[in-house]
């Protein structure tokens, strides 16, 4: 009994008007985008290897009198994500580069810094293809399928028959997602055969296990809002309510909740501005300079005050043998604290982003959309985990340039007593082209599973609820 | 000769709807196996309502009705087995052609492993015209229709039809040709409850006719019965009477 309905769903969704109408977008759009998006790839991987080549070239000219004179930056580059040809998620807004120098790292400029206005709307990718074209052709398909036929009466017709009705639910919802999904599933493969015929990394590393369940989660997404919409239509009597009812939802779920969550964490966990944080910072680093600066004069003035002229350059003599140590002993402290106290700011201002961040997307998850949208860019390497990874990338690599390069080099900038300032350098050899390379560690399917379990939950949540809830309305309806 | 055993018996069977409105009012009918019966009443009487419950499109609120012996309520899917349904409208799908709508209503009702010619004979036997069989529906006429949902009916082969207001809408023709169907099934033995407002057309083909009206048999007549008094003038008093007391 199940086949039959099955069948005569998927006919009926097939003979329909909307079906070629429905094919089409997919065949069409579908490998479309993902070939533009992968033209655009090709584009940022040849640009971040020739940048790359200049960095490396710059950096292995790098002399250490520049990094003294704090006039040249090393530079760290993002590899492009091969992915972002399904999904673009952070991919044009985060900096292509952060430059390291000795008083912290800054971010480049990004790779949307030459887009039209057009693409605030978003970049016309395979997930978001799914996410506003096919969810909304999905939804506009399942929206009739019940009440419909209470409306054409053909409803009875079948229950006047021995057709229990959860085989009736489950057929319809069977049936009507294969004829939807077969066309998906023909454009995916079409888009993923041009991908391979412009020779994109399709079988490299974990790239297939990636684009298998980036194209699973998008059927998943797709059931997801088919369900939703038999939900309404099996609660709604006229197929036009159903309609009126699927658009509201399709709107709430796409545009509204996805902002509103944005809007009302910013509202109830504000964050400081970047740039106020950066000035925090600089205004720190300023006093505690000065403060190490005003120290170092007066010790300085204490040990060589009565000292004749030439004692402090003398390595041997008793004075500079007792100024050493306290020199470096304050150094060292003041290098301690700047580091204590800057990273404090940062932790700081971290967990108040995290916070919010956090309110944001919990909120943004009662949408099914914000929870596809989020799991596919971060299986995709384009999305808040790649952001995270990128910044530790970052840190830790600033870390290891502080140990490698910017600790071999040693500025004393004194202030004594009578107001007078001296400055003096010293640098221990570093063999910069040896310098480590910077590079981001991708986060693992696995991690990214594991990091998107509310995204999965949310999404299975809106499959299993509203198929409960149709279930429910569907056995207990009356039909007259 | 008609056979003791009713095929379809409603017992005592009432039904109040969640607004207060009570549709039907202690029902009490039988129709037994090669026997017509014909439900006549106005709009709201209880007849979509009586058949409503034999197919359990909703729930009784006191009393049973069974089909071929077979409790409705307490298992549906059986009794459901046992009958078929023609509605005034009949409901299929336009975009699907006649064989296609016959082919998928067969196996709900349980038939397969019908061939294109088991559809086809069926058909013919409706007088639905040839080249009718493999168009959509959508353009078919509301007799054609009608053939088509008799052929529903036929091909299920079910011992119970319910028919409700099948001839509202067709022109002479039509409603004659499904009159002569509707005779052949019950030759066949089948039994067959028909709600109507043709007065006349009750008279012609009704073993037993009765009346409803607010919920409630007001009258029932054999075929016998009939042949002495005047069912039109026998309605039209009933209908004019003072409302029942309730």
């Amino acid at each position: 009994m199940l086949n039959t309905i099955v069948k005569k769903e998927a006919l009926e969704t097939i003979v329909s008007y909307r079906f070629p109408l429905f094919a089409l977008i997919c065949l069409l759009l579908i490998p479309l985008g993902m070939s533009v998006n992968q033209a655009d790839y090709g584009k940022r991987v040849r640009d971040y290897q020739e940048q790359v080549r200049l960095a490396d070239a710059a950096a292995a000219a790098l002399k250490i009198q520049d990094v003294m004179a704090g006039t040249v930056a090393i530079k760290g580059f993002r590899r492009p994500a091969p992915l972002s040809v399904f999904t673009q998620g952070f991919e044009s807004t985060l900096p292509r580069y952060y430059e390291f120098t000795q008083d912290g790292f800054k971010p480049g400029e990004s790779v949307g810094g030459g887009e039209s206005i057009l693409s605030v709307q978003g970049q016309v990718d395979f997930v978001f293809l799914v996410q506003m074209v096919v969810s909304l052709i999905a939804l506009l398909f399942a929206s009739d399928m019940i009440s419909g036929e209470k409306e054409a009466g053909t409803l009875r017709a079948m229950l006047s028959n021995r057709l229990p009705r959860d085989t009736l639910l489950a057929g319809k919802i069977g049936g009507g997602f294969l004829a939807l999904w077969i066309p998906f599933l023909f454009a995916f493969l079409i888009g993923a055969a041009l991908l391979l015929l412009g020779a994109f990394p399709l079988f490299g590393g974990d790239t297939p296990a990636r684009v298998a369940t980036i194209f699973l989660a998008s059927s998943f997404f797709v059931l997801t809002y088919f369900v939703i919409g038999i939900a309404v239509s099996a609660s709604t009597a006229k197929a036009r309510t159903s309609l009126v009812a699927i658009l509201i939802l399709w709107a709430a779920f796409q545009l509204i909740i996805p902002k509103m969550s944005d809007m009302a964490a910013r509202l109830i966990h504000p964050v400081r501005t970047e740039t106020e944080i950066s000035l925090q910072k600089s205004l720190l680093v300023r006093s505690l300079d000065l403060e190490t600066a005003k120290e170092l004069g007066r010790q300085y003035d204490l040990i060589f005050g009565g000292a004749s002229p030439g004692t402090a350059d003398d390595e041997k003599s008793p004075e500079r043998k007792k100024w050493d140590p306290i020199r470096d002993g304050i150094q060292q402290r003041a290098r301690e604290q700047k580091s204590r106290q800057l990273a404090a700011i940062d932790e700081t201002y971290l967990q108040e982003k995290r916070r919010q961040l956090n309110l944001a997307l919990n909120l943004s998850l009662v949408s099914p959309s914000a929870a596809f949208a989020r799991f596919s860019a971060d299986v995709c390497g384009t999305g808040e985990l790649e952001r995270g990874k990128y910044l530790d990338a970052v840190r830790s690599h600033q870390n290891t340039l502080e140990t490698e390069l910017f600790s071999k080099v040693k500025r004393t900038l004194m202030i004594h007593g009578g107001g007078g300032t001296s400055m003096s350098f010293t640098a221990m050899p570093v063999d910069t082209s040896k310098l480590p390379k910077f590079a981001i560690t991708p986060a693992s399917l696995a991690e990214t599973f594991k990091a998107d379990g509310r995204s999965i939950f949310s999404l299975a949540f809106w499959l299993i609820v509203p198929f409960g809830f149709a279930y429910f309305k569907f056995v207990k309806y009356d039909v007259r | 000769m008609i056979p003791a055993n009713p095929i379809l018996k409603a017992d005592d069977l009432s039904k109040r709807y969640e607004d207060g409105v009570l549709a039907l009012d202690h029902l009490n009918l039988s129709v037994r196996a090669g026997e017509v019966y014909c439900l006549l009443g106005a709009n709201g009487a209880g007849k979509t309502t009586t058949i409503n419950l034999f197919l359990n499109f909703i729930p009784p609120t006191t009393g049973t009705c069974f089909i071929n012996g077979i409790d409705v309520t307490k298992d549906p899917l059986e009794a459901k087995k046992h009958v078929a349904f023609v509605s005034e409208n009949v409901m299929l799908y336009g975009n699907f052609t006649a064989r296609q709508n016959l082919d998928f209503f067969a196996k709900l009702g349980g038939k397969s492993g019908l061939t294109r010619n088991d559809y086809y004979r069926v058909m013919r036997r409706v007088s639905l015209q040839e080249k009718a069989f493999e168009q959509r529906v959508k353009n078919f006429s509301k007799g054609m229709r009608q053939k088509l949902g008799i052929s529903i009916a036929i091909i299920k082969d079910a011992p119970a039809i319910l028919l409700d207001e099948p001839t509202s809408g067709l022109d002479p023709k039509a409603a004659e040709e499904f009159q002569e169907i509707l005779s052949e099934l019950k030759n066949e033995g089948k039994a067959i409850l028909m709600s109507t407002h043709d007065i006349f057309r009750a008279k012609d083909i009704g073993d037993r006719v009765g009346i409803m009206k607010e919920g409630r048999l007001v009258m029932e007549r054999t075929r016998e019965e009939l042949q002495t008094g005047d069912l039109v003038k026998i309605y039209i008093d009933y209908m004019k009477s003072e409302p029942l007391a309730v």
